[in-house]
């Protein structure tokens, strides 16, 4: 046998047999893979209700005054857009979707360091899903997804069980980044210092304390409302010494690092596929991985930058508005990486690179409209209007689905064995691009025209851009619709893939696809980063990943 | 009725001044014989350690009033 | 005979357990995941500790009208009776360590007595408050959710040292292989740790 022995009995040589039955194998699986495709495939699901809610938004706003939506309802859906898409569909497919599926097997490890809690951290997720959307049936939450109070305060019991709902999904997500932490500081295959992790691990290695630590921040606010709207508890009541704008103050602590968590994990995706399809190493590996932790550190420190207009003491206003144009120099310092990156390659216009290419067009044009709003001057007109709209669907929709998009046309091959169809790639590419830029640029002139946001009806004059947006938002669904047919289709019909159909070089793609249930036969050594196309691949020991010998034995099994 | 009050409040007083000096110095003594200890977790008991002696002085303060908040009946 | 199952706990005649590597690497996950455990629950407090704190610097002032006031006696005996527990945890871990099978059960078992005095000092101290968590205004809202979420806290506590103690005694921790008890101890100090921040707050500030 040729490949060395590294490890001697430790973690690395402990192996389960495969399970065995329906239930254990994908059900209540404890291997990374199935956890992360059963994320995918839940959070798909959430997508498919939040899109739905969008497209009733929509079709209310063709119509200046008075589409079929009261007030009321139009508030709920608004409100349950927002939380689904936040909540319960990017967090958990950037997160626990491709985060399980893909950043174990790319540090050479077997699984994630614990693999019960993650298995209970993903059943979390459905079971909050379906308390959050039970509360339709008992008076929605209608505050928007940020639940201001007095507002909150008032209504159907629906704004408690949201908050039990949201509550218990961010347990979910604690435990999650709990998890990933420990594997990426402690399970990386031997060699692999951080220096040589993929970036796409260290997004996923960045995201996770904000995980841990943001999401809790939002427990102890949503518990806090929770506890006022049903003990009485006036923590949000001014009438009885409480503060509306503490609410505010909590929420945002952690809904800023929110947006970073939705977004990190993109970036990582992205730098994955850029060098593979530009057959370039990553322009910048230091600066992007050092960058993305200057973004999770300053996360934390700007988020009063959503409450210039609301009264907080103006003297927080500078210091907030400084640190948030700061996060522009990180990121930009990344998008010039990645602009690097393409420069001089041999560029592959696959789906998964398309999408990358639209990521890096339309999230600048979000940060840029991010450092307008950083500038207080500017936020105090433009805050509460169709600009703001237009910006954070720029970075999410533009930013966050399009990333996550790119992975699941990318990594399609390592959870099903097949590729995804290129030609319905190509064209929901193309039609996602129509579609959301028809829907969202306009928002930004609607915005500085005066175009209040979370409005059922609105002024006349912006009639005729809502209607061409609302129809673009049509082209746009289509597209979703068209990628969800395709990934559907090609489990059957996708042409088979083989090992590495994009000839990259992280770790993931010198075994088998689908990825075997032990990940690898033997645990390789690392001793470069991955990115560098003109040497051989820097890993020692996967001389039989995929041959046929037997699978590796399991190991002081229990 | 008043002075029985007060009477339980100075027992109070007095075990605390007396169990907050031995907590005091049994923590600042562990904490002594443990310092060159390795390992994370051994760091993190020490700065628990550290934190529980000043815990115990606190109290001490708080027992004798010298420290003592808005709020509290003295 | 009782006494004899008790002293040793079944760790006389069982052949050394070297602790090998599996069990080495699979304790520093363990511990690292409990310690990131901590930090989150330590971010939960930190949270209610700044609404306390705002509500009080922001409003109308402490205490506000009609807040009871809070006795300060009995808050120094009780703090000190917990934060004894952890120095009395402390013992009982550093004998586990030495081998000493029966001092490490008295140790522990006087650190439930002493969490469970805790709360019930507390108990009596609500039972003298006399007011609501809904009806007292900011009062109860930062006293009566921190204190209670606390309370919570050693209530889990002495119900994990509960479980660690009847654990030793079915055998299952040897004088090497012990990263329950160590966690539990940790958990244990963690407990006292946040009561000198609140005990600050609430009492001394």
């Amino acid at each position: 046998m040729a490949v060395a022995a590294v490890h001697s009995g430790g973690i690395a040589d402990h192996i389960h047999p495969e399970p065995e039955g329906f239930l254990r194998k994908y059900v209540f699986s404890l291997d990374h893979k199935i956890i992360g495709i059963q994320y995918i495939v839940t959070a798909g699901i959430f997508m498919i209700l939040a899109g739905a809610l969008a497209e009733l938004i929509r079709v209310q706003l063709m119509k200046a005054n008075g589409g079929f939506m009261t007030p009321d309802t139009y508030n709920a859906v608004f409100t349950m857009h927002g939380s689904t898409m936040v909540w319960f569909v990017i967090i958990p497919l950037l997160t626990g979707g491709f985060g399980n599926l893909v950043m174990p097997v790319q540090i050479g490890a077997r699984d994630v360091a614990f693999p019960w809690l993650n298995m209970i951290a993903y059943w979390i997720f459905p079971v909050a899903g379906l308390m959050l959307y039970s509360s339709f049936l008992m008076g929605a939450p209608v505050a928007g997804w940020t639940e201001y109070p007095p507002m909150s305060l008032q209504g159907g019991a629906g704004t408690s069980m949201w908050c039990a709902a949201v509550f218990l999904v961010g347990v979910g997500s604690t435990m999650t980044g709990m998890n990933f932490l420990v594997t990426i500081l402690k399970m990386r295959a031997p060699g692999m210092t951080f220096t040589r992790m993929p970036l796409f691990v260290w997004g996923q290695f960045v995201t996770a304390p904000l995980l841990m630590i943001a999401t809790t921040a939002l427990g102890a606010a949503l518990a806090a409302l929770f506890i006022q709207r049903e003990f009485g508890v006036p923590f949000f009541d001014p009438a009885k010494g409480g503060s509306a704008l503490l609410w505010q103050h909590m929420f945002w602590f952690y809904s800023h690092p929110a947006v970073y968590i939705m977004i990190l994990p993109a970036f990582g995706m992205i730098s994955e596929v850029f060098p593979t399809f530009a057959r370039k190493p990553i322009f910048g590996y230091k600066m992007i991985a050092f960058s993305s932790c200057a973004i999770a550190i300053l996360g934390f420190m700007v988020w009063a930058h959503h409450m210039f207009t609301s009264g907080m003491a103006p003297t927080l206003q500078l210091p907030f508005m400084v640190l948030t144009m700061l996060i522009a120099i990180p990121t930009g310092v990344k998008i010039f990486s990645w602009t690097a990156t393409l420069f001089g390659g041999i560029l592959e216009f696959s789906t998964a690179m398309l999408y990358s290419v639209g990521f890096l067009l339309l999230f600048t044009i979000g940060g840029v409209t991010g450092v307008f709003l950083a500038a207080v001057p500017f936020d105090l007109h433009a805050h509460g209007t169709y600009f703001i709209v237009a910006h954070f669907h720029y970075v999410i929709a533009g930013g966050s689905v399009m990333g996550a998009l790119a992975a699941l046309y990318y990594w399609y091959p390592k959870m099903t064995g097949r590729l995804m169809n290129e030609k319905m790639g190509k064209w929901s590419f193309w039609l996602y691009m129509i579609g959301m830029n028809g829907t969202f640029l306009p928002m930004h002139w609607l915005g500085l025209w005066g175009m209040p946001r979370r409005y059922a009806v609105y002024d006349p004059q912006f009639q005729t851009w809502n209607q061409i947006e609302s129809w673009f938002s049509f082209v746009m669904t289509a597209s979703i619709l068209l990628t969800i047919f395709n990934a559907l289709w090609s489990i059957k019909y996708g042409k088979p893939s083989g090992p590495n159909p994009w000839k990259a070089r992280t770790l993931e793609w010198q075994i088998p696809s689908p990825m075997p249930y032990y990940n690898f036969k033997h645990i390789p050594s690392v001793f470069s980063a991955p990115y560098d196309f003109a040497e051989p691949l820097p890993y020692r020991g996967l001389e039989e990943e995929l041959t046929d010998s037997p699978p590796p034995v399991p190991v002081g099994a229990h | 009725m008043a002075g029985i009050s007060a009477t339980v409040a100075h027992v109070e007083r007095i075990f605390a001044l007396v169990l907050g000096i031995v907590v005091f110095f049994v923590a600042a003594i562990a904490l002594k014989n443990d310092w060159n200890s390795k390992g994370l977790e051994n760091h993190v008991f020490k700065l628990m350690l550290a934190l529980l002696a000043l815990g115990a002085f606190l109290a001490i303060l708080a027992s004798v009033n010298v420290l003592a908040g808005k709020g509290v009946e003295i | 005979m009782a006494v004899a199952s008790v002293t040793h706990a079944g760790l006389v005649g069982r052949p050394y357990e070297e602790p090998d590597q599996l069990y080495l690497e699979t304790r520093e996950l363990r511990v690292q995941g409990f310690l990131l455990f901590m930090v989150s629950d330590l971010v939960l407090f930190s949270s209610f500790i700044f609404a306390y704190l705002y509500l009080r610097n922001t409003g109308q002032g402490w205490p506000p009208p009609g807040a009871p006031k809070l006795d300060l006696a009995l808050a120094a005996i009780n703090s000190v009776i917990l934060f004894g527990s952890g120095a009395t945890m402390h013992f009982a871990l550093e004998n586990w360590k030495h081998r000493h099978f029966m001092k490490f059960a008295n140790w522990i078992v006087l650190t439930i007595v002493l969490g469970a005095l805790f709360l019930s000092g507390q108990l009596i101290e609500y039972a003298k408050l006399a007011v609501g968590w809904g009806s007292s205004g900011i009062f109860g809202a930062g006293f009566f959710t921190l204190t209670g979420m606390h309370g919570f806290h050693v209530f889990c506590g002495i119900i994990y040292l509960t479980v660690l103690l009847l654990q030793t005694l079915q055998g299952k921790y040897t004088f090497t292989k012990y990263t329950g008890l160590t966690l539990g101890t940790l958990y244990w100090h963690f407990v006292d740790v946040i009561w000198v921040v609140l005990f600050s707050i609430f009492y001394l500030y």
